[in-house]
């Protein structure tokens, strides 16, 4: 094994830069990885974390909340239908709101407070960590994330326009943001008021969603299809649905799953030229090992300790370089997260997919032939 | 020099592996700049198209097309700043459209605009809409009644127009009167006063100063902020961060490219040695046998550059709809050069190396 360890000391322009790569490379991953985590969670983190089992849309908004909006009757006609326990509208809209002294851009959510029986919490989110939900109109639970931005409990966030509500931030929750903005879970009476505020020539307050909470035991696709077919113009999705259609978060997955897949690939192929190439100019002095009875398991492990060394390194690096922009990101737009559960899968993945590109490498020391230590051996790349 | 390409030539096997890596790393960058440029041009189509001067918002809207309002009052108080040649009002509705014929329901951005610009002609009549040409791609065709909104307001498409969409979604052209009935059917809760816009458009005569203008204009009024062009583009939501994320992706990837190729050199010349030291003794220099590597680089390079530009043109016929992918020539232009100066720097890491070889050693004299 001492082989492949003073190999490496000896060479440590060669494994360094190659290392370095590699760590590059990781660090790419990670960083785009943790990015769309951040991202995918600044787009829909609020709905992902609210009391919604099921909710239901304009059928014309593309599942969009923005786009989305729907009449008083629908709300009331969703309520009616069989399987459904109680649907309560939701408003959802876009501000301007002065927090911390500064104009920023704040998403109301609004859900009725006054609901009772199994109304009673449907559009609350459900990852409160401090504080409390809100009991009365001009009360908030923001993110957490946003805390130290005028959005933390007890700070006052008021909505800029002509009589605009203020709300008292009372509690925060895990990721909470919409559309990557500083987010607001309210009383319905206090969206009202802000888009009263915000649009004094608008006819009308309109409710974005409905939120619906299924009776005991009914099954959600069914209970969505049930409501597609009796209430018109709208489309009725579960929680879980909602998050992973949500038109922005689908067409960045794809974006980054080809990207990823791409540098994968690149790791793959490095790392395999990179020990090929060592391993064709190493052919007279593996050969000789092989001669004086150096058995090829031996050179093979060798090999293999090598590329879990270099991917050691690598993937050090990466980590670290991570871990050194991760405070350039914190407070901006996007966070980026470093997630045991997307690190630890991914690191093993670009091992193993080292190894494999080392098979080559392998290959060709398995092909050694020890006799050939007598003859003149060429060391040609081919 | 000439020993160099012969090698290429002859030897291509040799260097199949640091091109095959190199050919992905251009398929990302291909990629990666594809995916920019598809988000940034789809989002910005319809500000750049405007030919404007400055954008006028009202000063609450933080410069948000839907959440801004400019009254008839302030538009009279522009009209009668210095330098304004002439203004026109704009206004944005963004709402599913439904396509004869098609099942789908495709992301259309209704503008209610008065200027034509070059790429933009008069608007049309009442009730009927220039098309985006990317709508054509949905389905839609120059004749074609496409219903807007849940409240299904019908739009008689008269022609397209190129490179004008809004925030990914297709933008349809119409005059206000049609853009206001738009927004009344559909978003009730959205709708203006008669004779407000979002925003206002705003020409300014010849040989004004358009800074001066822009500032004189919110003196004027009082209640708006107007932004250059350049300004209302990367106030749209994403596209600075977006293009700031995407660059320095970009840039690591080149480096890693870089890295790739001086590694790639570094081994080779290190197996070159005593080739090199022999050559250096029958009277070949430094700066020779550098030159080689560099040509290898490059054309290792620009060979991985087409291969990798061949696989990205055949990924853009397979990649689904959601994803914006767009490639643009400039694109490509920038990623050959990047590419090419980062196997010129790779290749260059060995040249310490080969300069310290001794021909001497050639017959064994040397170190």
């Amino acid at each position: 094994m001492l082989l492949a360890t003073r190999e490496i000391a000896r060479a440590k322009v060669r494994f360094g830069l190659l290392a370095g790569a590699v760590g590059l490379l990781v660090f790419l991953i990670l960083f785009q990885q943790s990015l769309f985590g951040g991202l995918v969670t600044g787009f829909i983190g609020a709905v992902d974390n609210q009391d919604s089992p099921v909710l239901v849309f304009n059928d014309q908004a593309r599942r969009n909340v923005e786009g989305s909006f729907l009449r008083p009757d629908q709300v009331e006609a969703i309520g009616e239908v069989e399987g459904v326990a109680a649907a309560v509208p939701i408003g959802e809209s876009t501000y301007t709101v002065e927090a911390g002294g500064e104009l920023v851009d704040g998403v109301l959510f609004g859900y009725p407070l006054d609901a009772a029986g199994p109304a009673a919490g449907l559009g609350a989110p459900t990852s409160l960590t401090e504080g409390r939900l809100p009991e009365r109109p001009g009360e908030a639970v923001a993110s957490a994330a946003d805390a130290e931005d005028g959005f933390d409990i007890g700070d006052v966030v008021r909505v800029a326009a002509e009589g605009g509500p203020e709300i008292e931030v009372v509690g925060l929750g895990e990721d909470l943001r919409w559309s990557v903005a500083p987010t607001l879970f309210v009383d319905y009476a206090t969206f009202e008021h802000a888009q009263r505020a915000a649009n004094p020539s608008a006819q009308v307050v309109l409710p974005a969603v409905a939120a619906v909470r299924p009776a005991d035991g009914v099954d959600l696709d069914e209970l969505t299809a049930r409501i597609d077919g009796a209430v018109d113009g709208v489309e009725a999705l579960t929680n879980q649905e909602v998050v992973e259609s949500s038109p922005g978060v689908q067409s960045v997955n794809q974006s980054f799953q080809i990207i990823l897949l791409l540098a994968f690939g690149v790791v793959t192929l490095v790392v395999a030229f990179f020990f090929l190439i060592l391993t064709v100019q190493k052919a007279k002095p593996l050969t000789l090992l092989r001669a004086i009875g150096a058995p090829s398991g031996y050179l093979v492990r060798n090999l293999l300790v090598q590329i879990v060394a270099v991917m050691a390194a690598g993937i050090a690096i990466g980590v670290g370089l991570v871990m050194a922009v991760r405070p350039l990101s914190t407070g901006g737009a996007i966070e980026v997260e470093l997630r045991p559960g997307t690190v630890v899968p991914t690191l093993i993945a670009l091992t193993v997919l080292a190894l494999i590109g080392g098979v080559a490498a392998i290959r060709r020391v398995l092909r050694i032939e020890p006799i050939r230590a007598t003859v003149d051996t060429g060391s040609e790349l081919a | 020099m000439r020993l160099a390409v012969r090698e290429l030539l002859r030897r291509p096997g040799r260097f199949a592996v640091v091109g095959g890596a190199l050919t992905v790393l251009v398929l990302l960058l291909l990629f990666l700049g594809g995916l920019l440029d598809g988000l940034y041009l789809n989002s910005t189509g319809a500000v750049r198209t405007l030919d404007a001067d400055g954008i006028v918002f009202s000063d609450d809207a933080r410069q948000s097309f839907l959440r801004s309002e400019v009254t008839a009052d302030v538009r009279d108080d522009i009209d009668g700043v210095d330098g304004v040649a002439e203004t026109g009002g704009l206004g944005f509705a963004l709402l599913g459209v439904a396509v004869p014929g098609e099942d789908d329901v495709v992301d259309g951005a209704v503008i209610g605009y008065e200027l034509p610009s070059t790429g933009l002609p008069d608007p049309p009549a009442s009730g009927e809409a220039w098309a985006d040409r990317q709508l054509a791609d949905e389905g839609v065709e120059v004749g074609d009644e496409v219903l807007v909104g849940p409240a299904e307001v019908p739009l008689t498409i008269v022609g397209f127009v190129d490179d004008t969409n809004y925030l990914q979604q297709g933008a349809l052209w119409v005059e206000p009167g049609t853009w206001r009935q738009v927004l009344a059917e559909n978003r009730p809760d959205a709708v203006l006063a008669d004779g407000s816009f979002q925003a206002v458009v705003v020409r300014i005569a010849g040989g004004a100063d358009p800074d001066a203008v822009r500032a004189s204009v919110d003196e004027a009024t009082g209640a708006t902020e107007t932004l250059s062009e350049a300004e209302a583009i990367e106030a749209i939501p994403g596209i600075v961060e977006q293009g700031a994320t995407f660059t320095a992706v970009i840039g690591v990837t080149v480096f890693i490219a870089g890295l790739v190729i001086a590694l790639f050199f570094a081994l080779l010349t290190l197996e070159r040695l005593g080739l090199y030291s022999v050559l250096k003794a029958i009277g070949g220099s430094s700066r020779t046998l550098v030159a080689g590597l560099i040509i290898q680089s490059v054309v290792v390079a620009a060979g991985a550059f087409v291969l990798g530009g061949l696989l990205t043109l055949g990924l853009l016929q397979v990649v689904p709809d959601g994803i914006p992918l767009q490639l643009e020539p400039s694109r490509a232009a920038t990623t050959f050069a990047l590419i090419t100066v980062a196997a010129v720097l790779g290749a260059l890491v060995s040249l310490r190396r080969i300069v310290r070889i001794d021909p001497a050693a050639a017959i064994g004299a040397g170190a």
